[in-house]
């Protein structure tokens, strides 16, 4: 299976991929309107799940705020244009900008501590923006939230914001597999396995991790800002803790550690729900299969699939045998 | 100062236990020296502390002159040091390649921005590690599992690989911890024959290894550990053949054949 960093430039798999994906799916999807206004929430969830997997399975970062980030930058967008009559691209700047510089601080502060502490900071910090959301009412319009967020310039038509959630998502893949085929990105793999093996390289790594968690903070920042212009309306409770689970929850399900992970673990999901017949049933269904991803298959849906190639390719191949023996643990304080 | 990596007085503690007590070694830059000493005496402390895991407690290290005492790990390597672990520290899953691609890291002239869009100059430079790669890996012959994953491999090519992408880091000096260890008497050989073009090319090297021939055959000058302390030094030949040397391992070999007895 691909492994980000090994390629010697060539193409971009990843990138291509989605992008043939999207260009085949698109013209069918456009077709119904249910399908299309589908495809916009889909999107928006699946760049969320990109940001969680860029977070956690590139960085280690098991993030709990990509809901709180989104809402950022959807709140940077709905104020920026109803109150201060900035144009809605200008916006998406300060929507991506904001969440960023914000994770890149927090992240300096607290990714000295162990990954469950990590964990608990973003949970944390997910609620204290929440938090914050709801009484700053001058500025968020508290509780009641903000209506009449301008659409995206020409884009007023549930075909255009599909059309343009999944070019977003194409970019953001793109951007995304350049990173991981870059020195940093494999960085960010050797500090996400072995932090000391990180530090001999060379690597900082609070800052690096903290630049890859300010990257998933600006796409979370980018996703908000499509539902806000999308919606047109944004209260607190449009994107709070609920989304950041069920995000962290598709791109695990989906194969975090793999680009396209999140993607496939959000329409496999999503689409699944959608068939659920009650609400109520949603959280029992999200609780299984969780459990049986963390039992069946740690590398989730992809990681799956990328064992059974590797061992339909190399029969014989013992999968990975003197992994036990390599265990980083000489003991370094 | 003079040239050359030089640890002066360390001594580190861990709790009651005095790891380290006064410990001078120098590395000159083209030279190979080597560290001996049995289990315990210390030589993995020595490196964790000229490579920053380990604070000491007193004592300076020094490369040509600039102190790089106490600094942390990344950027004791941009000062040009870089080291291998004794229990190999690699991503089982990653490949041999990109394990040595991870060594040019401190030397990346690329932004991390410039990475994320992928502008030509984060390009041609990604493209210039996959040409420098090939001459390290083909060197240690390694240049034909370049694809397949590190964990595969047997414990001796892990070694190497971990060799390899020490090297890549460009390092002025370079700290090898037992990379001898389960290697087959031919890779023994490459991996001495690259240690000595490296040294060649004016990098200082320092080696932490048990077989005698091995330290004789390669090393420019020897130091033996003892419990913290350096037991004696000088060159190889002086110090294999020292009395309080022999008589440190011939303990240990004795060691050895009593709890042999005893299992
Ligand atoms: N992190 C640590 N915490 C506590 N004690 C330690 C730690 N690291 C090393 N020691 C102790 O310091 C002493 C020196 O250990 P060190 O690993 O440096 O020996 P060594 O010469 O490398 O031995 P070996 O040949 O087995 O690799 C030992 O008594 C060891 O138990
Ligand atoms: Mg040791």
């Amino acid at each position: 299976m691909s492994f980000p960093g090994q390629r010697y430039l060539g193409p971009r798999p990843n990138t291509l991929i989605i992008a043939v994906c999207v260009l085949v799916a698109l013209p069918v999807v456009l077709t119904r309107p249910v399908w299309t206004d589908s495809a916009v929430v889909l999107g928006v969830y699946a760049l969320l799940g990109l940001s969680v997997g860029i977070s956690y399975g590139q960085a280690g970062i098991l993030t709990m705020s990509q809901g709180a980030f989104a809402a950022i930058g959807g709140y940077a967008a709905a104020i920026l244009t109803t109150r201060f009559g900035w144009p809605p691209y200008a916006d998406l700047l300060v929507a991506m900008a904001l969440p960023a510089a914000l994770a890149y601080g927090v992240a300096r502060l607290v990714t000295r501590l162990s990954p469950l502490a990590t964990a608990l900071a973003t949970l944390a910090l997910g609620s204290v923006i929440e938090i914050l959301i709801r009484n700053a009412d001058a500025l968020t319009g508290g509780y009641i939230g903000l209506a009449g967020i301008p659409s995206v310039g020409a884009i007023n038509t549930p075909a255009g914001y599909a059309c343009l959630a999944w070019g977003m998502i194409v970019v953001t893949v793109f951007l995304y597999e350049n990173l991981m085929c870059s020195a940093y990105g494999r960085a960010l793999n050797v500090l996400r396995v072995d932090q000391a093996r990180a530090r001999a390289d060379g690597i900082d790594v609070p800052a690096l991790m903290s630049a890859g968690f300010a990257v998933s903070a600006a796409v979370a920042g980018a996703a908000g800002w499509l539902y806000a212009h999308y919606i047109s309306f944004l209260s607190p409770e449009s994107l709070d803790t609920h989304i950041s689970i069920s995000a962290l929850l598709m791109a695990v399900i989906g194969g975090a550690g793999y680009i396209l992970g999140p993607i496939v673990g959000t329409l496999l999901f999503d689409g699944l729900t959608r068939l659920m017949p009650a609400a109520e049933l949603q959280g029992f269904f999200y609780g299984a299969a969780l459990i049986i991803i963390l039992l069946a298959a740690r590398t989730g849906i992809l990681g799956l699939l990328a064992g059974l190639a590797r061992r339909l390719r190399r029969p014989d191949a013992t999968p990975a045998p003197r992994a036990a023996n390599l265990s980083p643990q000489e003991s370094l304080p | 100062m003079s040239r050359g990596l030089t640890a002066t007085g360390i001594e580190v503690a861990f709790g009651g236990v005095h790891a380290l007590r006064g410990v001078d070694v120098a590395v000159e830059p083209g030279k190979v020296a080597g560290l001996i000493g049995r289990n315990g005496s210390g030589k993995t402390t020595l490196f964790n502390c000229i490579t920053g895991f380990v604070r000491p407690t007193a004592g300076r290290t020094t490369v040509d002159g600039v102190d790089v005492t106490s600094l942390p790990p990344d950027r004791v390597v941009k000062h040009g040091i870089a080291r291998t672990f004794q229990t190999p520290r690699v991503d089982p899953r990653a490949t041999v390649l990109s394990a040595v691609l991870c060594g040019f890291y401190s030397r990346v002239g690329a932004s991390f921005v410039g990475s994320l869009l992928g502008v030509p100059g984060a390009w041609r430079e990604e493209q210039r590690l996959h040409r420098r790669a090939e001459p390290i890996l083909e060197r240690l012959g390694l240049a034909e599992l370049r694809g397949r994953e590190v964990g595969q491999l047997s414990m001796g090519l892990i070694r190497l690989v971990e060799v390899a992408r020490c090297l890549a880091s460009g390092a002025r000096f370079v700290l090898l911890d037992e990379p001898a260890a389960g290697l087959t008497a031919a890779e023994q050989e490459r991996l001495a024959e690259q240690v000595r073009a490296v040294a060649a090319s004016g990098v200082g090297v320092l080696i932490v290894e048990h077989n005698i021939g091995l330290v004789r055959s390669l090393c420019d000058t020897a130091t033996a550990l003892e419990t913290g302390r350096v037991l004696c030094a000088g060159t190889p030949e002086a110090v294999v053949r020292d009395e309080r040397v022999m008589r440190s391992y011939l303990g240990a070999i004795g060691d050895l054949a009593a709890t042999e007895a005893a299992a």
